[in-house]
């Protein structure tokens, strides 16, 4: 835990802090005090030497630890709190694939289908089991539909079906998508709900997806594009005296459906990149932040540091402090 | 560090009462101790210039006429004069310890004040039958010194130091002792009766400097304590300052093994003075503030 992820529920206490320097200050005072009132005494260095020599550090530890108590109790008092991530218990998520022709391209190795099937089956691994998840394919259309379901393991089969052909109708398949989320109603209302949206190329079929993304934001469905590949892949022209097809991804389109439904937008040039998008998703989709309190915690610090505090002056100078 | 300033003790209790009686018993004893430093058992001066025969030789044109010894004139047909062993007064030198640490005691009255009770004794003697007395002191930042001055002047001198005190707390010179010693080697250039009167605490190097001095004059040390300094009594946890380094200390002398490691320390260190001064064969008066130091002081020099 890092003194950073720390939030105070009543910061108010923490001016109490200024007590810290003060009793220090008070602690010098009585030193100085104590030591104006020593006893006119011919043979110190021989008690010195009967005494023993009491390191500085030891002298003054029950000090420093009656110190640290109260700096630990006044935390405490101002109700510390920590943010941990727990695992999402309702909600619902589209994975949505291109496999369209483009995703022949070698570019990211093997080719990118393969490397998008793999980073999509690291991230369905992680999602915890409630989270529900349904899957869309598509190419010319959408042509494999999974509405979200509990069952992880009909979105995988989507998944590793894909075969790379056709062009890319990105339009539809997030209506497709949409239209899914609209219907997975859980006791009377709509879990919170994102898309993950993998494509490669420009949208060659099908309706902009830009204001379909628009009207997904007004749905309260986030979505987070990943544009896969590199500017200049190529694939095989079909036809065999044309020349090879350029495959460039499109990172603008998809930014501005990022952006038109409050999501994120990410690319990925190789199959590194794309894993880790994958597993940032996975985490931030599958887990949300909850405010924890951590007073006990200081409390019992501050306790024991003052228990420790006791005891060290009761041992060396036979007087609680 | 305080240069020579000195004050007298905020707890000063005055060296008590002297019994003219005790001193003149003292007289006797003090005596004996010096004797044998001196020829002629310090036949007073101004009755000539000595009785014993030192020597005889020929007249040279310069001596005292009077001198000439006439058997040996006679038997040897050319005139000869006939030298003494000069007598000689008896020079007493104060070794006066001024130390901050004598302004300590806890019985009945300080350290200070049994020096002080010690010199006026000492004085009165030294100034009995035309004797002189000189004086040393130091821990109290510059050495003073009173050169040897006969009857009255020596005395009230003596009284004068003894009157303006010790030196203040802070004052902390480990070899002022040795020093002293040294100063009284060179300047006592007759032999006389050296008194060194100190607590002997947290000095050093004295011993060669006093076994110097036991050559040619007669030495006596008076180690003046307090019986605090010998243990520590069980009163819980104290802080403690050094007058001389102002070296503070916490000690809980509720704790049994510190009391004790404290007196065998103090012990240790006593014995090691008196063996120094033994080896040295350099009479040792031990006085504790807390008994009749006067009485102490005749009984251990009979």
């Amino acid at each position: 835990m890092t003194l950073a992820a720390l939030t105070f529920a009543s910061p108010t206490w923490l001016f109490a802090l200024a007590l810290v320097p003060l009793a220090l200050l008070a602690y010098v005072a009585s030193r100085r005090n104590a030591r104006r009132y020593a006893v006119r005494f011919t043979a110190v260095p021989a008690v010195r030497l009967a005494a023993g020599v009491v390191p500085a550090w030891r002298r003054h530890l029950p000090a420093a630890l009656a110190l640290a108590a109260l700096a630990a109790l006044v935390v405490a008092l101002a109700k510390p709190q920590r943010s941990v991530a727990v695992p999402i218990e309702r909600a619902s998520i589209m994975l949505v694939t291109d496999h369209s022709r483009s995703m022949l391209a070698t570019d990211v190795a093997p080719d990118r289908l393969a490397a998008a099937q793999r980073a999509a089956r690291t991230f369905i691994d992680q999602l915890p089991k409630p989270v529900r998840l349904g899957a869309v394919a598509f190419s010319d259309t959408p042509d494999a539909v999974q509405s979200p379901s509990s069952d992880h393991d009909q979105a995988r089969a989507i998944v590793d079906g894909q075969v790379a052909d056709g062009a890319t109708a990105t339009g539809d398949a997030l209506q497709v998508a949409i239209d899914a989320l609209r219907r997975d109603v859980q006791k009377g209302k709509r879990p919170p709900q994102a898309i993950v949206l993998l494509s490669d190329g420009k949208t060659t079929v099908g309706p902009d997806p830009v204001p379909i993304a628009r009207m997904a934001g007004q749905l309260k469905v986030r979505i987070y594009t990943v544009a896969l590949g590199t500017r200049d892949a190529t694939v095989p022209n079909p036809n065999p005296f044309g020349s090879p097809l350029s495959v460039a991804p499109d990172p603008d389109t998809l930014r501005r459906i990022a952006q038109a439904s409050g999501g994120r937008a990410f690319t990925a040039e190789d199959n590194d990149e794309l894993s880790t998008i994958y597993k940032t998703l996975g985490s931030q989709l599958g887990t949300r932040k909850v405010k924890k309190e951590a007073t006990a915690s200081f409390a019992i610090a501050g306790l024991v540091l003052l228990l420790g505090a006791a005891a060290a002056s009761m041992r060396w100078a036979g007087r609680l402090p | 560090m305080s240069d020579g300033v000195l004050t007298p003790p905020a707890a000063r209790q005055g060296p008590g009462r002297m019994p003219t009686a005790l001193v003149d018993a003292l007289d006797l004893v003090v005596a004996r101790h010096a004797a044998g430093a001196l020829p002629g058992d310090r036949r007073a001066a101004g009755i000539g210039s000595g009785t014993e025969l030192a020597q005889l030789r020929p007249y040279v044109i310069g001596d005292d006429v009077r001198q000439i010894d006439p058997s040996a004139t006679a038997r040897a047909g050319e005139p000869h004069v006939r030298l003494q062993v000069p007598e000689r007064t008896l020079t007493t030198w104060l070794v006066l310890d001024l130390s901050p640490s004598m302004a300590f005691g806890t019985a009945e009255r300080l350290k200070a004040d049994v020096a002080e009770g010690v010199a006026l004794v000492l004085g009165r003697l030294a100034i009995r039958r035309a004797g002189r007395l000189a004086m040393v002191t130091f821990g109290a930042g510059r050495p003073r010194l009173l050169p040897p001055r006969g009857s009255r002047p020596g005395f009230v001198a003596l009284r004068r130091v003894l009157s303006q005190g010790v030196a203040q707390d802070g004052t902390n010179e480990r070899d002022a002792l040795a020093h002293a010693l040294v100063r009284v080697g060179k300047v006592a250039s007759q032999s006389g009766f050296v008194a060194v009167i100190s607590d002997f605490r947290e000095q050093h190097g004295w011993e060669r400097p006093l076994g110097a001095l036991r050559a040619r004059h007669s030495v006596l040390a008076i180690e003046v304590t307090d019986p605090r300094e010998s243990e520590l009594p069980a009163v819980g946890r104290l802080a403690l300052v050094d007058p001389e380094t102002g070296e503070r200390v916490e000690v809980d002398t509720s704790r049994r093994r510190v009391r004790e490691r404290f007196a065998e320390l103090e012990r240790e260190r006593r014995e090691g003075v008196a063996r120094e001064l033994r080896r040295l064969h350099v009479d040792h008066v031990t006085l504790s503030t807390d008994r009749d130091w006067l009485l102490d002081l005749g009984r251990r020099l009979r």
